[in-house]
């Protein structure tokens, strides 16, 4: 503990990493690290215990070294040595004793890099005192344990790389050392035994331990040994290819979770350990791809041995089935194959092989994310689409690959004609497109990252299209179609394609190909072929949402019409049900932009009426008052969210539904505005305007909200210039207006139904003060052609909301008065009521009978079945679902 | 006048056989180039067996060419294969020339007690009925349809109705009389063809739809040759909901005959708002002069519109196979629905402008009025002086309008309590022994 005051009054206390904590725990290695040994003991042979030891300890060597840990490498060396001796008996006896290579290796960088420190004066003079002392300590101790390998290192200085030579042994190390999760197979294979060129003794046996002891009481000198100064010409030499290697195998290092002496209880805050585990593998992943590769190839085979196809696949085969289990380095798995590839390709062996290979390396990366529910890293990203883009160019260039999940294993044929692969083309590209949104809904939609994702989409599109170009050519495998037709409709469905509008002015030139034709195709394929209904239904909303996008009103209606989702769709899985929601939003905008208002209204209040749009088209969560989401219902809802690029405009839904119920719901008011029996349109309309109304002071309006409420309470008056003028202003035109890609055919429609609407309010509030009206003055008032007054007016006789009739040679509108006295009203009032309850006792004996046949007046409630919901509306238009070809 | 013309669109669901008589119709007409219209029928002729009809119309098409052999030689091998057809089947022909046999035949309503009975008494075989098929089916490829429709209407008795040939015989036994022209037979087979196809079970939806397409195509002829016709065709088309789906899905261009069919028929006015509801949901796929001018009547009150349509109408109606014999009664009608609309809208109207909407003369429509008022059709009455007619509108008085309403409630809660009393009853003597 006094050490840890020590220090901290030190004068880098200030910047107290979680490094330097490791820094003044230099003692506690050694208590710990016996511990350890017996912990581990069990299963190992005595040499791969040993050596295990060792390795462990040189690469802690180099952790420290790198973050110049002086005190700790000081120990760690000790500990070397000490493991060193302690394997002396198992490495004559299996090695001839000959001194491990990889050891060699450490020592002569420990060497070389205490010299280094050493000479570095200025940056020895600003180590705290702990370092400077264990930095003298580990120099003597150094130069005096070298002696006994001088000649040794020498020669390895000479040949540091010198390859291995023996792959059966190589091997089983890699094999062995996977097993140990801590160790790195890469490392553990370089420090393979590699006998240096002569035997020889290794000198210092049971005098080690004594002299280590003893060191530490040496005091410290300045004086350098001639022979570490003459080395030092010679490490110059080598130096460049030395610092590769050191770079490689310190990457590797880092990567490794901190070595088991130092990790456990002591320093609990010390390196967290997820900073080493695989999130650091993608970090370095690259600068080892690029080192690693040639200095890994030879062991790949043997040296001599022919490689040919059997050779290639039984090698894949035995790299893929490590696959999935525990302890397999993902990463190393991807290597491995890339190596694998370059070596099939190396002696063409064709491209089914290479294809293989392909494949394995497109589902290894896909493996490499331990958890689904995560995004991909960006880097494997990239080279997962490249790595597609290439195996499907192969595929489709080669013309007589096979690729089906039906092909087992044992029917694989490599060598000849009609090659045929296990796996599926189609699964790849399902992920792939699973993994692309993942990584969407990753960013930050409005940040630039999000712009440069997108920007994959069009590769992610062209491996689709690849993929189906190649399905195409297969036989027989309708459902696989399907499923990629699916995949490219989801791509299309919700883009807007400017020239299908263009082509319906007869501005495009004839034959031009637009998306709606091609959404046309693909769905009518699915419609056919599909056996799974889901695909259907998706393709059938998908059809309808591209249709309404497009403006094709009535195309859109009569597909959704006759689907009959409307009734079945709760049944159905979540995300059918979002897309239902979005088809039916935009269902909703594209009736708006023909003027069927009512349609609109109807698409849209299902939607609205919740008030949980958001939810429901899956662009967002909504915040829970007492959180009653677990956390698994929130991933779930998180994972089905919508992309930001493919998210619907809610305030532009909401003010086209605003504005509807708007139309709708104003005159009705103004016609039943003494009816006992008035029923609500829209709710939510409604409470927007009773909150306005219950405020005791309004401002001007600011919200696209109030905007509506302060219109429609214009139009109430009949002032329907006033509600223009609140509905399409700048500031709405901004809001929601200038969404509409042709805005201004939208205003005008709007403009001339506010017209019209306003007429016929103004005449339901004001018809009991006139006696006449001329229809000329009334066009003029209200802006519209005689001829359109004279229709909406004869309408509303016909309708008999007005009682009224023309008189032609005058063109007036004559009133007829018949506004009942108040008890009339009352007792008209009773006879709804009454009638209503033999409605309903009917209704009661009918649903317990089963029938009866009403022969009743159902003409009295027509306004209301007029207005009952849509399954009504709707559902009188509905048709059968016979029409499949459709 | 071509652009109105369905001929194309109705032969497509039409058999070739059906054909000809439009072809005949459009050549009287004289829309087409005559030569068009003859290689077209030659075309159809060309899979038929009417060799006769064929040489015929190629000498017409071809004036001083000589027939060429190969048609000759066919209709040589069509006379064999006739005889030799006829020969298999001699022993039915036999019996249906019997007329005792026939009787018997028609009094049994079954048929496998009518096939035992044929199998005893006559060496009768099932067979035979097979070759009999043929023979008919050859016939009516010849041409020859009423000797067709005695062989079928045979089958359709002998052979129960699972019968894989059966649908077959009942599209072939509406054909043939359809084209021996007569209706009550066809009407007839009309129904049980109908009711075959509602009832049975089909591979497919896909195929019921077509069955159904033909099926509403076909019946044109019977409907508007048929006496009962107009109501038929409402009845089936408009108020059946699968043959409505056929109609917008398949050919919204059958709408033109419902539409006519409803403005001619002045009983079934209440058809006339299911029907705007339909044309008006088709709208984008289907219209024509008749269909707007409902359009513009009944859904923009806009009379000048519907003046204009209707005099469209006229011409279109003149040039359809079907729809020529209704023309006047149309343009009655028509006319009688403007007025009729105008009147529940207009109180006081001029009798210039009334004449314009009607494509008539002041002194027609004066007349015409006068006609309706004296009929009693028309609540109005005349002011000459200003050439106007006043409406006899009278407003709806609160006691009428309370009447109107209270007005079925006792009969309705009668029958209501009437039914469950019955019911009760109904309950009371089934468990009556148990319960009580």
């Amino acid at each position: 503990m006094s050490r840890f005051f020590a220090t901290g009054s030190d004068s880098d206390s200030d910047s107290s990493s979680e490094e330097e904590q490791i820094i003044r725990q230099p003692t506690a290695a050694f208590t710990f690290s016996d511990e350890e040994e017996d912990t581990k003991r069990v299963v190992r042979s005595a040499k791969e215990k040993r050596y295990e030891e060792i390795t462990n300890l040189i690469k802690q060597i180099r952790n420290y070294k790198k973050i110049k840990d002086m005190s700790s490498l000081l120990s760690s060396y000790e500990d070397l040595m000490r493991a060193y001796t302690k394997a002396l008996p198992v490495i004559t006896k299996e090695e001839n004793g000959i001194t491990p290579r990889f050891y060699l290796r450490c020592l002569v960088e420990v060497e070389d890099f205490v010299t280094e420190v050493w000479e570095d004066r200025d940056g020895r003079k600003n180590m705290s005192k702990n370092n400077s002392k264990s930095l003298t300590s580990l120099r003597q101790k150094m130069r005096k344990y070298i002696k006994d390998f001088e000649e040794e290192m020498t020669k390895f200085r000479a040949s540091p790389d010198q390859p291995d030579e023996d792959e059966e042994e190589e091997k089983d190390e890699s094999d062995d050392s996977s097993d140990d999760e801590d160790s790195h197979p890469v490392v553990t294979k370089k420090p393979s035994v590699e006998p240096v060129s002569e035997p020889k003794k290794v000198a210092a046996e049971g005098g080690d331990d004594g002299d280590d002891d003893s060191e530490t009481d040496w005091g410290s000198d300045s004086d350098t040994s001639s022979e570490s100064s003459d080395d030092e010409n010679q490490y110059t030499s080598v130096r460049e290819r030395f610092l590769k290697k050191a770079v490689d195998k310190d990457d590797e290092d880092k990567e490794k979770p901190p070595g088991p002496k130092k990790a456990p209880k002591r320093v609990p805050k010390k390196k967290p350990k997820e900073e080493d585990s695989d999130d650091d593998g993608g970090k370095w992943e690259t600068v080892k791809g690029g080192v690693a590769i040639p200095s890994e190839k030879p062991k790949m085979f043997a040296k001599d041995a022919e490689i040919n196809v059997d050779l290639v696949v039984k090698k894949l085969i035995e790299i893929v089935a490590a696959r999935g289990k525990k302890r397999t380095d993902r990463r190393e798995q991807i290597e491995l194959l890339h190596e694998l590839l370059l070596a099939s390709e190396h002696h063409n062996l064709g491209h089914a092989v290479a294809i293989k290979i392909k494949y394995s390396i497109v589902s290894s990366i896909f493996d490499y994310n331990p958890k689904v529910s995560d995004a991909m890293k960006p880097e494997y990203w990239a080279k997962l689409l490249e790595q597609i883009i290439d195996m499907m160019d192969r595929m489709i260039a080669a013309k007589n690959v096979i690729m089906n999940e039906s092909i087992l294993e044992d029917n694989e044929q490599y060598e000849t004609a009609p090659y045929k692969l296990r796996g599926c083309v189609l699964t790849i590209v399902e992920r792939l497109d699973e993994e692309f949104i993942k990584l969407l809904k990753e960013c930050d939609p409005h940040s630039n990252e999000y712009v440069q994702r997108l920007k994959d989409e069009k590769r992610v599109v062209d491996i689709i299209d690849k993929v189906q170009t190649y399905l195409e050519k297969q036989e027989d495998i309708d459902a696989d179609l399907c499923r990629i037709y699916m995949r490219k409709i989801e791509h299309l469905y919700y883009k807007f394609d400017p020239t299908v509008l263009q082509q319906k002015q007869g501005k495009l030139e004839p034959g031009t190909q637009t998306s709606v034709q091609v959404m046309d195709r693909l769905c009518k394929f699915v419609y056919d072929k599909d056996q799974t209904d889901r695909l259907r239904t998706r393709a059938i909303l998908s059809h309808v949402y591209h249709h309404a996008l497009h403006d094709n009103w009535f195309q859109a209606r009569d597909l959704i019409l006759m689907s009959h989702l409307q009734e079945a769709i709760q049944h159905s899985d979540p995300p059918t049900q979002i897309l239902y929601n979005r088809t039916m939003a935009h269902l909703g905008l594209c009736a708006f932009r023909h003027a069927n208002i009512k349609d609109a209204h109807n698409c849209l209040v299902d939607l609205m009426m919740t008030g949980k749009m958001k939810e429901l088209l899956a662009q967002g969560l909504l915040p829970t008052r007492q959180n009653d989401r677990t956390k698994e219902q929130e991933k779930v809802e998180k994972q089905r969210q919508m992309p930001f690029h493919m998210h619907i405009n809610l305030e532009l839904l909401e003010c086209v539904y605003m504005v509807s119920a708007m139309l709708i719901e104003i005159p009705y008011m103004a016609e039943h505005e003494f009816d006992a029996r008035r029923r609500m349109i829209s709710k939510t309309f409604y409470q927007q305007l009773r909150s306005s109304e219950r405020q005791s002071l309004l401002g001007p309006p600011e919200s696209m909200r109030e905007h509506v409420v302060a219109a429609s309470k214009a139009m109430r008056n009949g002032n329907w210039k006033a509600c223009n003028k609140f509905i399409i202003n700048e500031k709405m035109n901004a809001k929601v207006w200038d969404l509409f890609y042709q805005a201004d055919e939208v205003r005008s429609m709007l403009t001339k139904l506010i017209r019209e609407e306003a007429l016929r309010t103004y005449l339901f509030t004001y018809s009991h003060v006139y006696d006449s009206i001329s229809m000329a003055t009334l066009a003029e008032t209200f802006e519209l052609e005689p001829s359109v007054v004279h229709s909406i007016i004869s309408k509303m006789i016909i309708n008999e909301e007005l009682m009224a009739s023309l008189d032609d040679p005058t063109h007036t509108v004559v009133m007829h008065r018949s506004e009942p006295s108040r008890l009339q009203s009352l007792a008209l009032q009773l006879t709804d009521k009454v009638n209503s309850l033999v409605d309903y006792n009917e209704r009661v004996f009918e649903t317990k009978q089963g029938f009866f046949n009403r022969g009743g007046n159902q003409g009295n409630f027509r306004d209301r079945q007029n207005y009952d919901r849509r399954g009504q509306d709707w559902g009188r238009q509905r048709r059968e679902r016979e029409q499949r070809a459709y | 006048m071509a652009k109105f013309d369905l001929t194309f669109k109705l032969g497509q669901y039409l058999d070739r056989h059906l054909v000809f008589p439009l072809l005949e119709f459009l050549s009287a007409k004289q829309i087409y180039n005559e030569n068009e219209l003859l290689q077209a029928k030659l075309d159809i002729l060309s899979k038929t067996n009417m060799i006769d009809y064929a040489i015929d119309i190629r000498k017409q098409l071809m004036p001083g060419e000589e027939d060429p052999d190969d048609l000759k030689n066919r209709r040589a091998q069509v006379v064999n294969q006739l005889q030799e057809l006829s020969k298999e089947v001699s022993l039915i022909v036999s019996l249906m020339n019997d007329e005792k046999i026939m009787k018997k035949i028609e009094t049994m309503r079954d048929s496998k007690a009518l096939l035992t009975f044929l199998h005893d008494e006559y060496d009768f075989n099932i067979e035979m009925m097979e070759s009999m098929y043929n023979l008919a089916k050859y016939r009516y490829e010849c041409g020859n349809y009423s000797n067709a429709t005695g062989f079928l209407y045979f089958y359709i008795n002998v052979m129960p109705s699972n019968d894989k040939n059966y649908l077959n015989v009942l599209w072939g036994k509406l054909a043939s009389e359809i084209l021996v022209q007569n209706w009550d037979a066809a009407l007839d087979d009309l129904n049980k063809l109908r009711e075959f196809i509602d009832t049975n079970q089909f591979p497919s939806s896909l195929h019921v739809l077509q069955q159904r397409t033909w099926l509403i195509h076909w019946s044109l002829f019977v409907f508007f040759n048929h006496a009962k016709g107009r109501d038929l065709i409402i009845e089936m088309f408009l108020y059946r909901p699968h043959y409505l789906n056929a109609i917008q899905t398949m050919c919204p261009h059958i709408l033109r005959y419902l539409a006519t069919a409803v403005i001619i028929n002045r009983t079934r006015r209440t058809a006339l708002k299911d029907l705007v509801k339909v044309i008006q949901q088709e709208s984008y796929t289907y219209r024509d002069p008749i269909t707007e001018f409902i359009e513009h009547l009944y859904v923009n009150f806009d009379f000048d519109g519907a003046r204009q349509k209707l005099h469209e109408c006229q011409t279109v109606l003149f040039n359809d196979f079907f729809l020529i014999a209704c023309l006047d009664e149309f343009v009655e009608n028509a006319r009688l629905m403007i007025f009729e609309t105008f009147c529940r809208i207009h109180q006081c109207i001029s009798i210039g402008m009334l004449a314009e909407k009607l494509n008539m003369t002041p002194e027609e429509a004066e007349c015409w009025i006068v006609h309706l008022i004296r009929n009693a059709r028309l609540d109005a009455k005349i002011d000459s002086k200003l050439g106007h007619v006043v409406m006899g509108t009278q407003p709806v008085s609160p006691y009428q309008q309370l009447v109107e309403k209270i007005d079925s409630l006792s009969v309705r809660s009668e029958a209501l309590q009437s039914l469950i009393e019955r019911k009760l009853k109904a309950r009371a003597q089934d468990v009556g022994g148990i319960q009580w």
